[in-house]
């Protein structure tokens, strides 16, 4: 009996001697880290999601060392609605000031989900002078606004893709769809948001136009809508080679379903946000083959050819028991959280400035491929993981396979043209 | 392009009348602006997908089950809140839309985000009315629209309870001097509504996914509609819903996609500026004359 006890008692000392150091870690005043976005909308549950399997992966490991003091993260997030069709910039905004005055973030990831909301969002931000970590919003305008003054925006970075090095993935995909099959006639659609737009017209101009392509037609879609009978149409009778989309609304299926269904002889090439997960293949009835659906960040995708982004895809499959099914949005904000930790230990402190001079220093790889950012604050994009961070296409196979076909150091099989669509040359 | 364009119009405005016939139905009988229409259309989206997905349900099986909850939820609506602010039109309105938004909002808050809430479609084929191919699904829609409206008028002209919904549409104090129990009928004809939701649901989101913001597009379509036409008026509301599909069709066509959605909203502010009463809301019409 006695020596039963004593055992027990040992046993107890001895847990609580290794459980220790991360307990006390535990202890310590957790550093909060804000998630103002469209929780609403696939990419900001998930991009959320994400966060918090960063935050439980650091906190697992006993937190972040600040000077020399373990803390653990904590995530404070809240819906700011800015994706909604109707909803004003000025709402998104309360909120995304409501979480800082309420939960007095050390730093924001994720962040807004419209360009418009962001630009307008970087005074809030400089206001409050709160470092953000910016994963989805895609406008080169935020760049513009840091590069004029720089000692008021600083503090905004941008780990995801913007839309200058998104027309550079889609560029490279359309050449190399133009050098295999001869392709030289476009037909663009897009949602009428400031990235969609912003993507389809550069494209158009500073693309398309530039390399050979005619463009047959060019349609934009105000989010909510659900018929694109109308342009599919017009694309048919134009004799289009590819239509080149850009969409971030679930409506946009519909399109998808409609290019079925009216048998449109030309290859969807671009993003439309319902095909980039897994689950659409049985979503839309096994039907997607042969389409090409853009993902902004390996990491959303798992790569045969780049190990990161696959262990971060099935953990997260593994912990939510569903793969990520948004393009664009949850990788970077889980490495936004990794970034953010070996800032503050590199700073030492929680002081923003500090923390700003950090983040601008970081040069790691993650789970998107090398992490650097450039002067506008923005990582750099390029199609190589090993030398930058990464987005891709992918193509679905007739067997419900996603399977990555752009860039070369990535792909994993040919582009393979689905049988009602003809190669030119 | 110009017979595709007439075909898809049609099958546009079809769609149009179908999300607009229960609204107007309800509006037509018990007086009752229901706010919460697009919240029942997106209940009986969800609640098909999950019994057919989770539960298990053989998809007509699951259909019709979605149909019978919906219509049980707003004879509930009616019975439990709208009677009792019954005649209090904007107490109605506020009533209904903040039912609305707490059933749309209920389900984001459930976790219905995402691309992969989507019915199947009745029929998985295509045909060919001249150059222009479409999928039968469309055509299934337009012959549901079809039979939804007339069934709709045989319903109010040739039964019983439809003649007593007439009765308490055209006069509800002489309807209950003759023994027709309008509280009743206005239960019915919230219920009807929301069948008529479901059952538009249940043919148009085939062609798409579900999403919550979907019942918020479906409530301002069947507004613009059933104020074009002419609150209350069936006819009113299937030559309203001609005028704005086809207007939305051909503007994507020849003009720009960016507007088809200003469309029924300057249908709206047209007809409010020319006929507030709508095309065929002569009853309106009448009143504003006195």
């Amino acid at each position: 009996m006695k020596k039963s006890l004593f055992l027990s008692i040992l046993v107890l000392f001895l847990t609580g001697f290794i459980a220790y150091p991360s307990s006390f870690a535990l202890a310590a005043e957790p550093i909060v880290i804000g998630v103002p976005t469209s929780l609403g909308f696939l990419e900001g549950k998930e991009s959320l999601k994400a966060v918090e399997m960063a935050v439980d992966e650091i906190n697992a490991k006993g937190g972040v060392m600040v000077g020399s003091t373990k803390r653990p993260f904590k995530v404070e997030s809240i819906d700011i609605r800015d994706a909604a069709p109707g909803v004003p910039v000025p709402e998104a905004l309360l909120g995304i000031e409501k979480i800082i005055l309420e939960e007095k973030p050390v730093a924001i990831v994720v962040g807004p989900f419209r360009s418009e909301a962001l630009l307008a969002g970087m005074d809030i931000i400089a206001k409050y002078k709160v470092p953000m970590l910016g994963t989805i919003a895609m406008t080169p305008g935020s760049e513009a606004k840091i590069k004029k003054n720089p000692e008021k925006y600083k503090y905004v970075f941008r780990v995801s893709l913007n839309v200058i090095y998104w027309a550079k993935l889609l560029g490279g995909t359309m050449a190399t769809l133009k050098n295999q099959f001869g392709f030289n006639k476009v037909y663009l659609m897009n949602q009428d948001v400031l990235w969609a737009r912003g993507t389809a017209d550069a494209m158009k101009n500073k693309y398309f136009l530039k390399t050979g392509w005619e463009v047959l037609g060019h349609d934009q879609y105000p989010t909510g809508s659900s018929d694109f009978s109308s342009a599919l149409m017009k694309a048919k009778s134009k004799g289009a080679g590819v239509l080149f989309t850009c969409f971030d609304m679930p409506q946009s299926g519909v399109l998808v379903k409609q290019w079925k269904s009216m048998k449109v002889p030309a290859l969807i090439a671009g993003f439309v946000s319902p095909m980039a997960g897994e689950v659409a293949w049985k979503t839309f009835e096994r039907k997607i083959g042969g389409l090409m659906n853009a993902i902004f960040e390996i990491g959303n995708i798992p790569s045969e050819y780049y190990a990161p982004a696959k262990r971060f895809y099935d953990s997260y499959k593994n912990r939510y028991g569903k793969g990520i099914q948004s393009g664009h949005g949850p990788a970077p904000s889980y490495e936004s959280v990794y970034i953010l930790k070996e800032a503050i230990e590199r700073a030492g402190s929680l002081d923003p400035d500090a923390i700003v001079t950090a983040i601008e220093k970081t040069d790691k790889m993650g789970v998107m491929g090398r992490i650097k950012f450039d002067k506008g604050h923005q990582v750099i994009y390029g199609i190589n993981p090993g030398q930058t961070a990464t987005g891709c296409f992918f193509q679905w196979t007739e067997d419900g396979k996603r399977k990555i076909v752009y860039p070369e150091s990535l792909a994993e099989g040919e582009i393979v043209l689905p049988p009602w669509v003809k190669k030119v040359k | 392009m110009l017979l595709g364009t007439l075909i898809y119009g049609f099958v546009n405005s079809v769609i149009l009348a179908l999300v607009a016939l229960g609204f107007n139905l309800t509006f037509g009988i018990s007086g009752v602006a229901n706010f919460a229409y697009g919240a029942l259309y997106i209940l009986a989206g969800f609640l098909s997908w999950v019994l057919f997905n989770s539960v298990g349900l053989p998809y007509v099986l699951a259909a019709l089950f979605s149909v019978l909850l919906t219509a049980i939820a707003g004879a509930l609506m009616y019975r439990f809140v709208l009677l009792r602010i019954r005649g209090m039109v904007l107490s109605e309105v506020i009533a209904t839309f903040g039912i609305g938004l707490s059933i749309l909002e209920l389900f984001k808050y459930l976790g219905f985000i995402g691309f992969e809430y989507t019915l199947p479609v009745f029929i998985d084929s295509s045909v060919d009315i001249g150059q222009v191919v479409i999928d039968m699904q469309r055509v299934f829609i337009v012959t549901i629209g079809i039979a939804m409206a007339v069934f709709l008028w045989f319903f109010t002209h040739h039964t019983r309870t439809g003649l007593r919904f007439r009765g308490i549409a055209q006069d509800e104090r002489t309807a209950l001097s003759l023994g027709v129990n309008s509280d009743w009928v206005a239960t019915l004809s919230v219920s009807f509504g929301a069948a008529y939701a479901a059952i538009a649901a249940i043919v148009i989101l085939p062609l798409g996914t579900i999403t919550v913001e979907h019942g918020y597009e479906v409530l301002i379509n069947a507004l613009a509609v059933c104020i074009v036409g002419g609150l209350g008026s069936t006819g009113g509301v299937v030559i309203a819903s001609f005028m704005i599909g086809y207007a939305q069709t051909f503007t994507a066509t020849y003009l720009e996609s960016h507007w088809v959605m200003v469309v029924p909203l300057v249908a709206i502010l047209a007809i409010l500026a020319i006929k507030p009463s709508g095309l065929y809301g002569e009853q309106k019409e009448l009143e504003e004359r006195i």
